[in-house]
């Protein structure tokens, strides 16, 4: 039989010294820049129940799930996404807390992508969810926390913002079956032209499939705006627009400036978004880095209807830029190799233990012989070897040179 | 800046764009003598293109290591779209068919069926937009050949005159789709150099309809 030990499955890796370094630095980035803002830390399981990510309201498809039954053959799954743990662990657990609640994380997500892509299906996200409030204050505070958090490390972002209200009001708006709106939220997303013309070449003409057929090209600047504004046949989607405006003039007056766009073609990618919706895009990376929005809908799936607002950052593609880029820090060999001669093991430790103190990083000899420990500290470029016995020596190892030179 | 970097598919889609970037008045000279070389610079060095096979193109697009891409709607289908498709460019016009032995009823009886394709996940789509189950099997070249052989009942594949089925006693049983040419984007490079992708998909829209 074929034995897979010496693989690990399509679609994981194992982080080797320099990668671990860039991903806990990005991590801490920016997790410090959440706690800083009063979010605190939460970690749900790895495994959670089907049900908590059932498709019809997370947008997650089933096979993209990776599953496996509990001891009592209930169907669990390996984590797809933060935001559905995070709204059950509110709505079961901290529902009376005073609000705004405000959370943050930093756990893998698992995805079954389709075979041979190169797509992980295991990516580190850290994120933010602010729970139980809504408006302005609320909107800006967490855009602003993820263009901080992104400033720190890909400074070079463009930020989307969009509303998955438009597409909603104006459907509602059309003669259409569940189905034929689908496919023209699909056309909508994926920016396909062609396709969507000749959905609505099929409808009679009005006012609204105007609307719907100009959605995936309103995007850009400020302008977008006043081209919308002809769009808005209702006062909720007018409403909407002046919400999303007044944000934008916000943001620009934050700093954004022309790294902000506006798409309103922006129809949710998950289903739980319903209000705004937001992505960052760097140079370095195809997908979006950052995914968020406005989810004010999704608690009352868990029976404690609260309104939220929360995003993830792709913590792996961001590490990839900073490796890329050349920036990342290195793995550095040791400050010292302390080595004990035989019978001065323990003491040779506890003079580590003391230049450790010091704030030096120390290798621990544990070779019998001098040589051994001389050689060893050339091989892996390490300066300088302590030696311990009745007194101790210093040696300089020569990097480049081929003699050791006492000290 | 950097040059916008199109992924373009080999052979005829390759012919049709030189085409229509040359109605644009864009320097396709380098792409014309390309010799054995795969990036080629066009218009001046305003773009850079990468030759491909259609599939590689979509791989391309989506990774975001080519910001563009010209690919037939067929491989899109059975590829499947994490980019935008944002201009149909009307070149390399076919469509995707069901086809079987002639004068048989494909849909008659109760057996499930089985079906040979280039395309499994075109087949399968279909199949299951009608609710039926079907056994599908991939085949790599000369699908035609499947249900001559007796191997299956018939075939999903692209149908330009027919000539070929007509000539295999084989008919077209539904046809399931229009195939054309497609300009596909990659979803960052779009966000990123809006106005650049842009002002290239309104031009090659232009030229396509020969208002240039």
């Amino acid at each position: 039989m074929k034995k897979y030990n010496k693989i690990t499955p399509e679609g994981t890796r194992d982080l080797l010294f320099e990668e671990c370094l860039v991903r806990r630095h990005v991590e801490k980035t920016l997790t410090d820049v959440f706690s800083a803002r009063g979010f605190n830390e939460v970690v749900t399981p790895g495994l959670e129940f089907y049900d908590v990510f059932d498709p019809e309201f997370s947008g997650i498809g089933q096979e993209v799930m990776y599953k496996m039954s509990d001891k009592r053959g209930r169907l669990v799954v390996m984590r797809p996404d933060s935001t559905l743990p995070i709204a059950r662990l509110v709505a079961t657990r901290l529902q009376n807390l005073p609000k705004p609640i405000r959370l943050f994380y930093t756990q893998p997500i698992y995805r079954n992508n389709t075979a041979l892509t190169g797509r992980s299906d295991e990516t580190v996200q850290t994120g933010i969810e602010m729970l139980g409030a809504q408006g302005m204050r609320v909107d800006l505070e967490v855009i602003v926390t993820a263009v901080e958090a992104l400033n720190r490390c890909v400074p070079n972002f463009r930020f989307e913002l969009g509303h998955a209200g438009f597409f909603r009001a104006l459907a509602e708006q059309l003669p259409i079956s569940e189905d034929q709106r689908e496919d023209i939220r699909q056309a909508i997303e994926s920016k396909n032209y062609a396709a969507l013309n000749t959905i609505l070449d099929g409808l009679a003409p009005s006012r609204q499939v105007t609307a719907m057929r100009s959605l995936p090209r309103l995007f850009g600047g400020e302008e977008v705006f006043d081209r919308a504004a002809s769009f808005c046949l209702d006062e909720k989607s007018a409403n909407t627009l002046t919400y999303l405006h007044d944000l934008y003039r916000a943001l620009i007056q934050f700093g954004l400036g022309d790294k902000i766009i506006v798409d309103l073609g922006l129809v949710q990618r998950n289903d739980y978004y319903t209000n705004i919706v937001f992505s960052a895009y760097v140079e370095e990376c195809g997908d979006a880095v950052l995914l968020g929005g406005r989810y004010d809908e999704l608690l009352k799936r868990f029976d404690t209807p609260m309104p939220a607002i929360g995003f993830a950052i792709n913590v792996d593609a961001i590490s990839k830029i900073l490796l890329g880029s050349g920036k990342a820090e290195k793995v550095l060999p040791a400050d010292v190799l302390v080595h004990g001669e035989t019978g001065f093991e323990i003491q040779a430790l506890q003079y580590a233990s003391e230049l450790v103190q010091k704030g030096l990083k120390c290798e621990n000899s544990i070779f019998e012989e001098r040589s051994k420990a001389l050689e060893y500290a050339k091989i892996c470029g390490i300066k300088r070897v302590d030696c311990i016995g009745n007194t101790m020596e210093s040696i300089a190892i020569a990097q480049d040179g081929e003699n050791y030179e006492a000290t | 800046m950097k040059p916008l970097r199109i992924a373009l598919t080999k052979g005829r889609l390759e012919k049709d764009t030189v085409a229509l970037f040359e109605k644009i008045g864009f320097d396709c000279t380098a792409l014309k003598n390309k010799g054995r070389k795969l990036i080629l610079p066009v218009g001046g060095h305003q773009f850079e293109v990468v030759l491909a096979k259609a599939a590689d193109v979509i791989t391309y697009v989506e990774h975001g290591v080519c910001d563009l891409g010209i690919v037939g709607k067929d491989t899109i289908l059975e590829m499947g779209n994490s980019f935008y498709e944002v201009l149909d460019l009307g070149f390399g016009k076919c469509k995707f068919a069901l086809a079987g032995p002639k004068g048989t009823d494909f849909f008659g009886g109760y057996s499930a069926k089985t079906i040979a394709s280039k395309y499994p996940n075109v087949a399968r789509n279909f199949f299951e937009s009608k609710g039926m189950d079907v056994r599908i099997i991939k085949i790599e070249g000369s699908v035609e050949l499947a249900p001559l052989l007796g191997l299956s009942d018939a075939i999903v594949d692209i149908v330009e005159t027919g000539s070929t089925l007509k000539e295999n006693g084989l008919e077209v049983i539904e046809t399931i789709c229009d195939v054309s040419a497609r300009l596909i984007v990659n979803a960052a490079s779009l966000k990123l150099r809006k106005a650049e992708i842009e002002d290239l998909a309104e031009k090659m829209d232009r030229a396509k309809e020969g208002k240039l």
